[in-house]
């Protein structure tokens, strides 16, 4: 069988980091090739080097068996190659038919007056959003529509294009069990059509179940490309963290002390949080676990001072707070890591040596006249980025958002590390990093606790926090619906304190 | 992108070239190198000064370096001193204010280039070529004119006249001229004819068109039987007219019910309106008199190696009105600018 | 380019070495276009753009190259400079500062009414402050050894406190920057006016006008040294504005590159959310800075005055399009996070060049305001393209 897309020996380096290292790859007609590896091992350059979007530094490509060498991301679009992105990118005030057509209406008349034959849109959207199966009117507006919706307009339009080779970077981890099956029944049918599909996705299991031949990508090197039937998911992630996972958590190495480092007694918010007591202990990991809308995340920036509580005290650092601000919590030696790294966490156009630094930036002036000791800070960041083994080119020239998401958290990480705080509210630290990186960090957590900290771990996957934790308090409309320590964890009882199900007995009071 | 600047740098010296082709021709016997810098050119008024001047200088054969100030007179000094640098022989200048003026005035005698100042005198005005109209004596040449003609009126139906005046803005020396000449013509008839004229009613303009509108409408409408009006400046003639129309007392003169006007500047359309006869009368400064003894002086200056020339010199202005209309109109620029089409436009 | 000089200037992104050498041998076989690159992508872009302007158009106007028209150009850059230097620190930090204007206008005539030493009765006793602050002596200063002094705290005070103002309702009352600004603009343009009702004031001391153009070193590049030799080619080089205008670029850019302040402006820039969650002071700071652009338009006021020898309740109109223009050319994002005062600088002579040009062309006001609306389009656009080039050799 000929290859539709052939790369041969492909490299690309950023900041002197090779992203992508002799990168030689086939996908064949009516063929899906699942792409995995973990974030920052190189996929979305190596696609974005077949998209046009980036220039490799060297090697070639062969497209229908001829050179192939992009300069820009329509050159790609030209040469019939649809590139669906994570975030995608479509126009959410435009209608459907109009996402379609957004490369070129059909038109009618000639010359400086031609008009958009709205018939003709509307009749040939219709045709395409059949094949995808979406039964909707093309005149509806994208913005009404469902994360699973627009991906499969996202397709409609690159049948539209009449695409011989599709790129779907992550597209299912959005959508709904439902609308990732139909997807796969779509990418079956586009299969049989001769099309050629890429498919990058974190989720091993659906790799295995469409792709046709599997490739593995580890530190912008390819491990390997070969039949889906050679694999399973214990050699694909194997293969993916180039060792085998025995544990995928760290083993902890410390135990909690008595000591208490914060306290919170009785602190509410009016429909958000109620009665809340918690207690984090020197050394100690404590798990909060609870659903979307539990309160959990509303609850840590009440903590932090971000947000504003009605009643109730914390006690932290010999002091007890009726309310506090963020300031008042770094001096108090309070860190927050926040969910979402690009909103609240990082400054993503700036240098990453001046995203660690900037917690204890007036650490590193001299008393007066506030200058920075540069040489100093520069020193202080490389060390605690080392410490973290952070992957990364000039620290003081890269800004974070180069960065592969694993890092860029670990840069947050290193940020309140610096500043040498007791206490650590992490929410939901490992959203949204790949396996390798999440060892990473709970590595860094199992240190922190062992160092003498306390952590708060707030996560909505359940079983991070059952390999971590000392404690799990389970939070559910706003209340602490049930606290578990590490001899009492049952997923199936922790969970049914998140759904408020007490028939069975929750296994404490508030708080501990 | 990458060369989008040396395209914008060539096309700008290609019309850096055009410009100077054009400009650079005039060159001829005795050419002095003039700079005239002027504040802005938006009303009639100083697009007929500043055409007055450069034609009648380039006419000569000079070289005329203009600066558009743009109503800023921190631009008109670095344009000045632009002048300065240049080496030009005199400067003439239509300042913003009279404040910025002396600064300008200053600024150019330190570099001994001598300079004059045209149609708004600085306010210290011993430094300088100054050219002055008298507001006060061109008020009263046009507001006696329709004195006569209401004091005829007067002696025939014995009712007292209801004189009314558009005031300017009273911070400027301009307005407070003008309103003295009306009050000059007024008190003189009454001490000569007591009760011909009754007190006068007195409307602010502040020298805005929209404030006028406002105080007219309600003064007419207080005062319904108001027979004879001055206004500051002729370019408030389309809003008294927009007043005064629709309650039927724009009417021309000879008809019943006519209002007594009067007006000053002599702009193009009080000459149209002199012309309908809707107008009687209007003070004219003496514009095409004014460029032209400004020009003269400083070019005797420069001829005579004077480099800090400093002279008040004093244009008495005139009245266009109706009697001498057929042949006194080609003196007015406001008229010049009428029969050019000006209006049309 | 040294590390030091990275250091000095923590946020500019730019392309370490390393990158640099790959994409030199990359495109090796494009000497041209590599060399255009790296032009376009320097810090010193303007820099090198105004000198290819200023050598281009020297040719077709001999004039622009007299040293009597450089001396001036450059005396016409440092009040511009003064007031560009305050919009920098405001734009870098996100926000925008359009009261500037209406700033120098009002510590303009308020310092002017403190100095003068004649005021003309029938003009000014329409102004609320006759009787107390102005009388027909001039005044309340007029006279005294230390009115200049005294005046100019006084406006440097007030444009301080205006500013201050400003950051106050934008950090506590969370008003847009935009609507904030512009009713000081609107409002403080008014107060000058009604205090001096409409009026410009004169009769500056002295020893004020000496700060609008004072010369501390001339110099006289004629062919000998005669007796009589005319002012005009005596050339001032080194005057007050240039020593105080650079004087407040240098210190700037030094709490811009070097202090903990400096840091914290550009992580409000790049992120404000971001930067609270780290414990940045973000409402102290933006106070702070929304002061320092007041205080540097008064500094520009009293430049302004001083060489126009008025307080002018107009001073600053028109001016805002110039400041933020100057900035923007300099490479200061409009989104914020981004900017340097030593490409604000270069900005300025860039503007000023261009105005000169322009002048020299004997165009149009208006067409001349065209262009310098085109000249900012162009820069933005610029500027995003650098940004884009410089994205695409980091993204991953």
């Amino acid at each position: 069988m000929t290859p539709i897309l052939e790369t041969q020996n492909l490299s690309k380096a950023f900041f002197g980091i090779a992203a992508v290292q002799d990168v030689s790859i086939q996908v064949g007609q009516g063929q899906i090739l699942g792409l995995i590896g973990q974030n920052g091992a190189g996929k979305s350059t190596l696609m974005n080097l077949v998209g046009g979007v980036v220039q490799p530094d060297s090697g070639t490509m062969l497209y229908q068996g001829k050179p192939y060498a992009p300069r820009s991301p329509a050159d790609a679009t030209h040469a019939r190659i649809a590139f669906i992105h994570q975030e995608l990118n479509l126009f959410t005030n435009l209608t459907i038919a109009e996402n379609i057509f957004i490369e070129g209406f059909p038109t009618r008349g000639r010359g400086p007056f031609r008009l958009i034959d709205r018939a003709a849109v509307r009749s040939q959207s219709r045709a395409v959003l059949e094949e995808v199966g979406l039964d909707l009117s093309p005149d509806m507006v994208v913005d009404r529509l469902s994360p699973g919706e627009r991906q499969l307009v996202e397709i409609a339009k690159a049948l539209y294009l009449d695409a011989s080779l599709i790129i779907l970077d992550e597209p299912t981890t959005s959508l709904t069990t439902r609308e990732t099956d139909k997807l796969f029944g779509i990418m079956r049918r586009l299969r049989q059509q001769g099309k050629a599909l890429v498919y990058i996705s974190h989720i091993l299991t659906d790799v295995l179940a469409i792709a046709d031949q599997i490739a593995i990508m580890r530190d912008g090197l390819l491990v390997t490309q070969e039949p889906a039937e050679n694999f399973d998911v214990n050699r694909m992630i194997a293969l993916m963290v180039g060792r085998s996972i025995e544990q995928l958590y760290p083993p902890r190495t410390s135990k909690p002390s008595r000591e208490k480092l914060l306290e919170l007694s009785g602190i509410s918010a009016r429909g958000i949080v109620q009665d809340i007591h918690l207690t984090i202990h020197q050394g100690e990991v404590v798990g909060l676990f609870g659903l979307m809308g539990s309160g959990r995340t509303e609850l840590a920036r009440m903590m932090f001072g971000l947000d504003t509580f009605e009643q109730g005290q914390i006690a932290v650092n010999g002091s007890s707070l009726t309310r506090t601000s963020a300031r008042q919590s770094i001096r108090n030696n309070v860190a927050f890591v926040t969910e979402n790294r690009r909103e609240e966490g990082l400054l993503m156009n700036i240098n990453i040596a001046d995203n660690i630094a900037l917690v204890s930036l007036p650490s590193f002036a001299a008393a007066l006249t506030q200058i920075i000791k540069q040489r100093d800070m520069v020193d202080a960041v490389q060390q605690v980025a080392g410490a973290l083994q952070l992957k990364s080119g000039n620290i003081v020239v890269q800004p974070a958002k180069s960065l592969s998401g694993g890092n860029q958290q670990k840069v947050v990480v290193a940020k309140w590390l610096l500043s040498q705080p007791t206490v650590f509210i992490m929410d939901e630290p490992t959203r949204g990093i790949d396996v390798g990186a999440k060892y990473e960090i709970y590595s860094i957590i199992d240190q922190l606790a062992a160092g003498g900290s306390g952590v708060l771990f707030i996560s909505s996957e359940l079983e991070e926090l059952m390999g971590m934790c000392d404690r799990i308090l389970v939070m559910s409309r706003g209340e602490i619906f049930g606290a578990f320590t590490r001899e009492e964890f049952d997923q199936e009882a922790i969970l049914r304190a998140a759904f408020r199900e007490t028939s069975n007995g929750s296994n404490g009071s508030n708080g501990a | 992108m990458l060369n989008r600047f040396p395209k914008i740098g060539i096309s700008l010296v290609v019309a850096a070239m055009l410009a100077t082709m054009i400009f650079g021709a005039a060159a001829a016997q005795d050419p002095l190198k003039i700079c005239f810098g002027f504040q802005d050119l938006e009303t009639e008024f100083w697009v007929a000064g500043h055409k007055a001047i450069t034609e009648t200088l380039r006419a000569a054969g000079h070289e005329v370096l203009e600066y558009n100030a743009n109503e800023n007179p921190d631009r008109q000094l670095e344009q000045v001193r632009e002048c300065i640098a240049q080496g030009v022989d005199g400067i003439i200048i239509i300042p913003q204010d009279g404040d910025s003026a002396v600064t300008i005035i200053g600024e150019a005698q330190d570099a001994d280039i001598p300079i004059a100042v045209f149609n708004r005198p600085p306010n210290d005005r011993s430094k300088g070529i100054t050219v002055v109209a008298d507001n006060v004596s061109a008020t009263e040449q046009a507001v006696e004119f329709i004195a006569q003609k209401a004091l005829a009126k007067w002696e025939a139906t014995g009712v007292q006249i209801k004189p009314l005046i558009v005031v300017g803005a009273l911070q400027d020396t301009n307005a407070i001229g003008r309103r003295e000449g009306f009050f000059n013509v007024i008190n003189r008839y009454n001490e000569k004819y007591p009760g011909m004229f009754a007190d006068p009613i007195e409307v602010a303009s502040e020298w805005d068109a929209a404030t006028a509108l406002a105080n007219l409408e309600a003064a007419i409408t207080a005062n319904p039987d108001v027979d004879f009006l001055y206004t500051s400046s002729d370019f408030l003639f389309p809003t008294i007219r927009s007043v005064l129309e629709p309650r039927g007392k724009w009417v021309p003169m000879g008809q019943p019910g006519h209002v007594l006007m009067a007006g000053l500047d002599g702009d193009a359309t009080a000459c149209m309106l002199i012309e309908q006869g809707y107008v009687d009368a209007t003070g004219v400064q003496n514009l095409f008199y004014e460029a032209e003894l400004t020009m003269n002086r400083l070019l005797q200056a420069v001829a005579n190696g004077e480099t800090q020339p400093n002279e008040v010199l004093l244009d008495p202005g005139f009245a266009l009105t109706a009697g001498n209309f057929r042949w006194q109109d080609v003196d007015m620029w406001g008229c010049k600018l009428y029969y050019e089409g000006f209006l049309d436009q | 380019m040294s590390t030091l000089d990275d250091r000095l200037n923590p946020a500019a992104v730019r392309i370490m070495p390393v990158a640099k050498a790959e994409a030199a041998s990359r495109r090796a076989e494009r000497p041209l276009l590599a060399f255009l690159r790296r032009v376009l992508l320097s810090d010193y872009f303007i820099l090198y753009l105004t000198i290819f302007f200023f050598v281009v158009a020297s040719i077709f106007f001999p004039t622009l190259s007299a040293p009597g028209n450089i001396a001036n150009q450059l005396s016409n850059m440092w009040p511009l400079l003064a007031v560009a230097v305050g919009q920098t620190f405001v734009l870098i930090l996100g926000g925008i500062d359009l009261s500037v204007g209406s700033i120098m206008a009002v510590t303009s005539v308020v310092g002017a009414l403190f100095i003068t030493q004649t005021l003309d009765a029938p003009t000014f006793d329409k102004s609320p402050l006759w009787g107390t602050l102005i009388s027909d002596q001039g005044g309340i200063l007029a006279g005294s050894p230390n009115a200049t002094l005294i005046g100019v705290i006084v406006m440097l005070l007030l444009g301080t406190l205006i500013g201050l103002w400003n950051g106050f309702a934008i950090t506590r009352f969370r008003m847009a920057p935009f609507m904030v600004t512009l009713v000081s603009m609107i409002f403080f343009s008014a107060l000058a006016l009604w205090l001096t009702a409409s009026r410009n004031i004169s009769g500056l001391p002295e020893d004020f006008l000496v700060l609008g153009k004072g010369d501390i070193i001339s110099v006289y590049l004629g062919p000998k040294l005669t007796p009589d030799i005319a002012r005009r080619d005596i050339l001032p080089m080194v005057t007050y504005p240039f020593v105080i205008a650079v004087g407040l670029a240098v210190v700037a850019q030094f709490i811009l590159s070097r202090t903990v302040f400096g840091r914290q402006m550009f992580s409000i820039g790049t992120n404000r959310r971001a930067s609270e969650v780290s414990g940045v002071p973000s409402r102290r700071v933006m106070t702070l800075v929304y002061g320092f652009s007041g205080f540097c338009a008064a500094v520009s006021a009293v430049l302004y005055s001083a060489r126009l020898e008025i307080g002018r309740p107009s001073l600053g109109d028109g001016l805002l399009m110039d400041i933020i223009g100057a900035a923007v050319i300099g490479g200061t994002s409009l989104f914020g996070g981004k900017g340097s005062i030593r490409g604000t600088f270069f900005g300025v002579a860039f503007f000023v060049l261009l105005l000169n040009i322009l002048n020299a062309m004997r165009l149009s006001p208006f067409v001349i305001d065209a262009i310098k609306g085109l000249v900012i389009l162009v820069a933005a656009l610029l500027d995003i393209t650098r940004t884009r080039l410089i994205n695409r050799e980091q993204r991953s």
